[in-house]
């Protein structure tokens, strides 16, 4: 929070690992609710949880990566 | 007729990743001596043997050799080791180092001359580097933050809606666990693969256009090829040294986080 | 009719390189105004970056949803 007191090589640091981790968040995401939403698919014998999955995996690691990094 | 190129029968054909990295064994009968294994097994022989006549009697008045090293030493102490390591840095240094002139040499090899093949377009290469170091990342955390610990500071990062945990540890061990060797080792192999193809697309468009068919249409597009091998090969050089940069400072990264829980 | 040039291979590659144009133009405008920011105001450090990085997570959502665009088609 308080962006006074931190030294910058800290606020460097802290910037690569968040750029770094982002894109493996996202894509964990969407595996993680894009593989639930094509087993449900499979089970149920649908089309339309996979693209919801995908959807909403990404959207919860967007929230986390966002909620994560920008402390 | 059903494509736009010379009526000729010997069409341009550009270079397939069969034939560019599926190549024959050095000696016939031996199978696993490939131009990657030599070309790899050469590069450790040269970093070691430079790295030796550099620290193996070193000068406080640093001449010569010690002198090249040392600046590479101080790139990597001062990029990669100090930012994400602090003051555990200098224990580090000496795997940091080794694997960035490792895969610095490797890189390279694929625009000096005669080697020309960068050994990480091969991803056993990059794969075996990640995994030594996911494994690494995994007894260091283990064995500073504690076995359940490790794993609750990794899936459960403080201050968050309590409710939403149950989402969001599935995201966040697949991410640490599985993507992030994955995309260390790939990272590498996608960038000196595609490296590769390009410089030998480019440069096999210049010899096909102006030494094996030369025509006055043709002579133009092959002007254009020489251009761009020229252009490319200083490109790759940049991105060559970059992903080496990049393999170090993301080992670092992964050591540093799990030395420390998550600051 | 006789054809005059032909795609051959897999569609889908085309596709994601088309998908990829917009979030790299999108991730190039981030950074590049966010370092400008950061230079013309570095005590706005913090609230800079906290905008970057949810830019940043929007726009590279877009890129990874053209990667998966065939997939979701296939199954469609």
């Amino acid at each position: 929070m308080s962006a006074q007191e931190r030294r910058p090589e800290e606020d460097g640091r802290d910037f690569a690992d968040a750029m770094w981790s982002i894109p493996s968040y996202l894509l964990a995401g969407m595996a993680v609710y894009g593989g639930i939403g094509w087993l449900l698919d499979r089970w149920l014998d649908m089309s339309a949880f996979f693209p919801i999955g995908i959807v909403l995996g990404l959207v919860l690691a967007g929230y986390l990566a966002y909620r994560k990094f920008s402390r | 007729m059903s494509a736009l190129t010379a009526p000729a029968p010997p069409q341009f054909q550009a270079p397939t990743p069969d034939e560019l990295f599926n190549l024959p064994p050095i000696i016939p009968g031996v199978e696993w001596f490939t131009k990657p294994v030599l070309l790899a097994v050469l590069s450790a022989i040269l970093v070691i043997g430079v790295t030796w006549a550099a620290f193996g009697n070193p000068k406080v008045v640093p001449r010569g050799v010690q002198n090249v090293v040392e600046y590479g030493y101080m790139f990597v102490r001062d990029q990669v080791a100090r930012p994400f390591l602090g003051k555990d840095a200098d224990r580090w240094m000496g795997l940091l180092l080794s694997l960035f002139f490792l895969v610095l040499v490797w890189n390279l090899s694929g625009v000096i001359p005669l080697a020309q093949f960068p050994v990480a377009s091969h991803i056993a290469f990059p794969a075996v580097l990640a995994i030594s170091i996911y494994v690494l990342k995994i007894y260091l955390g283990v064995k500073h933050q504690g076995g359940i610990g490790y794993f609750k500071n990794m899936m459960f990062p403080p201050g968050l809606p309590k409710f939403i945990y149950v989402l969001l540890a599935p995201i966040e061990f697949l991410s640490n666990m599985i993507i992030a060797p994955f995309t260390h080792a790939v990272r590498l192999f996608a960038n000196m693969f595609a490296g590769h193809m390009l410089l030998a697309f480019f440069s096999m468009v210049g010899f096909w256009f102006l030494f094996e068919q030369l025509t006055p249409l043709g002579a133009p597009v092959g002007i254009i090829g020489v251009v761009m091998t020229i252009i490319f090969t200083a490109f790759e050089m940049f991105i060559q040294f970059l992903q080496a940069f990049l393999f170090a400072m993301l080992a670092a990264m992964y050591i540093g986080g799990a030395l420390h829980p998550d600051h | 009719m006789s054809v005059l040039a032909e795609v051959s291979g897999n569609v889908t590659a085309i596709g994601y390189g088309l998908a990829a144009i917009g979030p790299g133009i999108g991730v190039g405008i981030i950074f590049g105004q966010g370092v400008q920011a950061i230079a013309r105001q570095p005590e706005a450090y913090g609230l800079i970056r906290q905008n970057m990085l949810l830019g940043f997570v929007l726009t590279e959502a877009l890129a990874l949803l053209g990667l998966v665009a065939p997939f979701i088609f296939a199954g469609i």
